[in-house]
């Protein structure tokens, strides 16, 4: 009786939905912090420092603003707390130049971004 | 042994089945890469797929709640067809005065389009105090004439001895329903579990005109929604459609033996 109930395909279908919700909620707990780590640099590949990143939210009907940091001697920039799923970064250091807005898709609020590669500053001429 | 090779059927089939498909295929493929749909040459394959469509769906409008608004609606809906159709179906399958007038007034019923009674059915529902509630939402679908005449069906096919061997024992009609006939029935519950769930997660016009509170909105209304607020993405899109059609396909998937087992139960009776 026990094991008919176990093993039919509606148990096991709904079964490893739930399962997946709770690994996958599980999972959101864990990396939800809403930390971007990045890192600014000029073309040549050099830190740059005092920059500043303009962090935005963009939803599927406006872009908008939402925090604002400068980078370290390091060109390392860290933002945390934020609630937003599609990120938009954007820097720039007055005199030096400007890095093009660079977005992210991420898969839930406060995904936890560590960006592999760095946002490049163009010079202006 | 057949007198004919079979392949040649089965390659026509096949072919059909992938024509039938395509349009699902496209959905699904653009709701994973937000291409346009008017792109020339079309691609089969999905470029570059990814889920973050179904992201922006999730956080752009309350999902959770529109699919927990259908979810309810939905269970009462299916709920409600297994208890009164199993019971209107009993009672056409016995004899008695007028039972062929009243077949044939349900059959009748059957040619008038919903859209007709919308007025009385919502005065009706206005009365009870169902406005704006899961109830008024699932009332119109909670006995459909279709399902009644599926359990029928399959109480007919249930030989006589048996139920009048439960009579005899001392059941009551109602106990002989749910303890003999119903559980002899698994194909037409399946039946009717199927549609009444996929009329019921369908159901546009209804709630449109009885729900006023935005949280009491199911998915075809959040959809509708959807569209009207955000016109120009085709990904996001086609991945709400995706979604709302997700739980149809999989109940019916999971029950569609039993479900044309019930649809044809009674075809070859006799």
């Amino acid at each position: 009786m026990l094991r008919s109930i176990l093993y039919n395909r509606y148990t096991i279908t709904f079964g490893t939905i739930a399962l997946l919700a709770i690994v996958w909620n599980v999972y959101v707990i864990f990396n939800d912090d809403g930390i971007v780590v990045g890192h600014v640099v000029t073309s040549d590949g050099s830190p740059v420092e005092n920059a500043t990143v303009v962090l935005s939210e963009k939803t599927l009907l406006v872009t908008s603003p939402r925090d604002k940091t400068t980078t370290d001697a390091d060109g390392r920039f860290k933002f945390s707390g934020h609630d937003i799923y599609h990120v938009y970064l954007e820097a720039y250091k007055n005199g030096v130049g400007h890095a093009p807005q660079k977005d992210y898709h991420l898969y839930f609020k406060g995904q936890n971004l560590y960006l592999s590669e760095s946002l490049e500053i163009e010079k202006t001429q | 042994m057949h007198r004919y090779p079979r392949w040649p059927i089965h390659l026509m089939l096949s072919f059909i089945c992938t024509l039938m498909l395509i349009p699902f295929v496209w959905v699904l493929k653009t709701s994973l890469t937000g291409e346009n749909i008017f792109t020339y040459p079309p691609s089969i394959l999905p470029e570059d797929p990814h889920l973050f469509y179904y992201v922006d769906v999730w956080y752009s409008i309350p999902f959770f709640r529109y699919l927990i608004n259908s979810v309810i609606v939905s269970a009462i809906v299916v709920a409600a067809n297994i208890v009164l159709n199993a019971m209107a179906g009993y009672s056409l399958s016995r004899e008695f005065a007028g039972k062929k007038i009243i077949i044939v007034l349900f059959l009748s019923c059957m040619m008038v389009p919903f859209q007709v009674t919308i007025i009385p059915a919502y005065l009706i529902t206005k009365e009870l105090g169902l406005l704006n509630t899961y109830l008024g939402m699932a009332l119109p679908l909670c006995s459909t004439i279709v399902c009644i005449f599926v359990f029928k069906a399959s109480f007919d096919a249930v030989p006589k001895s048996l139920i009048d061997a439960a009579r005899i024992d001392g059941l009551s009609d109602l106990r002989i329903i749910f303890r003999v006939l119903v559980p002899l029935s698994q194909s037409a519950i399946a039946t009717n579990i199927i549609l009444a769930f996929i009329w019921s997660w369908n159901n546009f016009l209804w709630p449109l005109i009885i729900v006023r509170d935005q949280a009491m909105q199911t998915l075809p209304l959040g959809l509708s929604r959807f569209l009207t607020v955000v016109e120009d993405t085709t990904g996001a899109l086609y991945a709400f459609c995706i979604m709302v059609l997700l739980p149809g396909l999989i109940i019916f998937l999971l029950a569609q033996k039993q479900f044309i087992a019930g649809l044809t139960r009674g075809a070859a009776k006799g």
